[in-house]
């Protein structure tokens, strides 16, 4: 347990230190803000929608003045998901296979494997200094959007009343869960494949493509056994967790999710459960010749 | 034969990668404590390979080693073990001071030591600078530094002086002599003869995977010889032979080796004259390591 906290500490340094972690923290708030917040506002705020021709909403769509509520901190932790979901999973993959692909890349994994830790205490020590980095990035989003949320609020003067606090906190929760999973999904991939560039184009070929694309297609020849085989996917249960929190308000008539949150949560424990392994087997098993 | 405690001990280790290519073949291998052992062998020969082996980088197909008390890769064996394998590794956008608190972390090292191993390697002004602006010879003294940081009993170091310029290599030569004074043993791989003859007092040649030879540079270079140029040569050769014995003289065209007492060379001058036969030269002295690395490797590389 010493060796793990020693292996820890040193991790924590080198992702501290690392620039591409910043960036994509840096990204992502950034993303948020400008998409979730800053432009909706000035659209909210500025513009009149059309009330005819092709660019007017579809009958039912809440006016602006409705829709501008949804940025108010009542919602932020909707509204953070609505955003950046999907982007921010990307990005904690991407952090999670520099975290691993580099250490092939730069050939120090020779360098931590002989010095003290077993390897196992070395992958335990790095597996949590990436899961705090996604924690942070996580903790980092969501003060982000409550700070921009208040401070919308109090320009328009409008209610500064902030969600139940069993709400933040399974926000907080189910981004981390879905940050770590794509996090550990990238990091296996860097250990399988030793190397940084192939992980991050597979997994972004994956959160892309793969599953979106098949089963969005196939989705719309089959319809409903499709869906039962896609609740076994990860894409789909953090798409489930997301939308467990509801919708804030901006569309009516959406369909309830497939599969409920318990199931979301058990599904991408168990997809991240499966990448610590995979990588453990991996780190103990292979020669390291690099 | 040498006696004393072994800090390296291999039986058997073989590394096959692949099932068609044998890396390492049935390597038996002794390092004694306080020696600094020069891994000698062209390149390809399975150095790195065993090297990785020791430091349980790699697992050996067959055979077993004991290094710093312990089998390979084993947290009580390599919090006494130093090393560089190949090039060193760190990482580029941390300061070598910070790469080395990495290693201090991993390692359980106080932070102090790491002041303490820049010192040693000269490296303390750049210290603060990031590692991916350290020259290939700045690069390689940090590999040291971060060996030195356990200040540990066992240096392994391969081909530490690979990419250096001349004046990076007699400074690294001179560093790795320093380390090895005292009770702390090295290992060090090279393909540079030179380099070996310089640093090292025991020596292992390894050539295809095999030890071919070890011993000191003595027991490899053989017996103190006499060197003789006489002619006519086959009339010499015939009285050196009588003279001396057949098993004691080697060489053709008239000049000859003579395995016999250096003390003897003004007796066996004044027969060849008596003789009637010409003496040019007449030397003593051993076989260059170079030469007897030729005759167990078939190889000049590296020379």
């Amino acid at each position: 347990m010493t060796r793990v906290l020693s292996v820890l500490n040193g991790e924590i340094l080198k992702l501290r230190k690392r620039p591409a972690v910043w960036i994509c923290i840096a990204i992502l708030v950034l993303i948020l803000l400008a998409f979730g917040y800053l432009i909706e506002y000035v659209i909210f705020t500025y513009t009149t929608p059309a009330t005819s021709g092709p660019n007017a909403p579809p009958p039912g769509t809440p006016s602006y003045k409705v829709l501008k509520q949804t940025l108010y901190p009542l919602h932020f932790v909707q509204n953070t998901f609505q955003g950046v979901a999907q982007l921010g999973g990307v990005l904690a993959m991407i952090i999670g296979v520099l975290a691993q692909g580099s250490e092939y890349g730069w050939g120090t994994i020779k360098t931590a494997f002989t010095q003290r830790p077993r390897r196992l205490e070395w992958l335990t020590g790095k597996l949590v200094s990436v899961a705090l980095t996604v924690l942070l990035m996580s903790l980092v989003l969501l003060l982000m959007a409550a700070a921009t949320s208040l401070a919308l609020a109090a320009i328009d003067g409008a209610d500064k009343t902030w969600p139940a606090t069993a709400t933040i906190v399974k926000g907080f929760l189910a981004t981390w869960l879905i940050y770590s999973f794509w996090a550990f999904f990238g990091f296996a991939l860097a250990t399988l494949f030793r190397q940084s560039a192939m992980a991050i184009g597979l997994g972004l070929a994956y959160a892309l493509v793969i599953e979106a694309l098949i089963f969005g297609l196939l989705s719309g020849f089959v319809g409903d056994p499709v869906r039962r085989v896609q609740q076994w996917f990860p894409l789909a249960n953090a798409g489930y967790l997301v939308q467990s929190f509801g919708q804030p308000g901006r569309f009516r008539g959406e369909a309830a999710p497939y599969a409920d949150a318990t199931h979301a949560v058990v599904m991408l424990s168990l997809y991240t459960a499966a990448f610590i392994v995979l990588a453990a087997v991996l780190i103990q098993r292979r020669d390291v010749t690099s | 034969m040498r006696s004393g405690e072994l800090v390296i001990e291999t039986h058997g280790l073989t590394k096959r990668y692949g099932g068609e290519i044998l890396a390492v073949d049935a390597l038996d291998l002794n390092v004694y404590r306080g020696e600094v052992y020069g891994f000698l062998g062209p390149n390809g020969a399975g150095k790195t390979t065993t090297l990785r082996m020791l430091l349980g980088l790699i697992r050996p197909t067959a055979g077993n080693a004991t290094v710093a008390g312990t089998r390979p890769g084993a947290p009580a064996g390599l919090i006494k073990i130093g090393a560089i394998v190949e090039t060193p590794a760190f990482y580029p956008y941390l300061s070598g001071w910070d790469n080395l608190k990495v290693i201090a972390d991993y390692c359980r090292v106080p932070d102090g030591r790491i002041g303490a191993a820049l010192d040693q390697v000269e490296l303390t002004p750049r210290a603060g600078h990031k590692f991916a602006t350290y020259s290939m010879g700045m690069k390689q003294r940090l590999g040291v530094a971060a060996a030195l940081l356990k200040e540990p009993e066992l240096l392994i170091l391969d081909e530490p002086t690979n990419g250096l310029d001349p004046q990076g290599m007699i400074d690294m030569r001179k560093l790795i002599v320093e380390l090895g004074k005292g009770s702390r043993t090295v290992l060090v791989s090279s393909h540079l003869l030179g380099e070996v003859e310089q640093m090292c007092t025991r020596i292992g040649v390894i050539q295809k995977g095999r030890l071919v030879a070890e011993g000191t540079m003595e027991e490899l270079r053989g017996a103190i010889t006499l060197s003789v140029r006489a002619q006519p040569s086959a009339q010499a050769q015939e009285f050196l032979t009588r003279l001396l014995g057949a098993a004691a003289v080697t060489g053709e065209d008239g000049a000859f080796t003579l395995r016999v007492d250096p003390a003897r060379a003004a007796e066996i001058n004044r027969a060849l004259v008596t003789g009637g036969i010409e003496v040019s030269e007449l030397s003593s002295g051993r076989r260059s390591l170079e030469d007897v690395f030729i005759e167990l490797t078939g190889t000049e590389a590296g020379l």
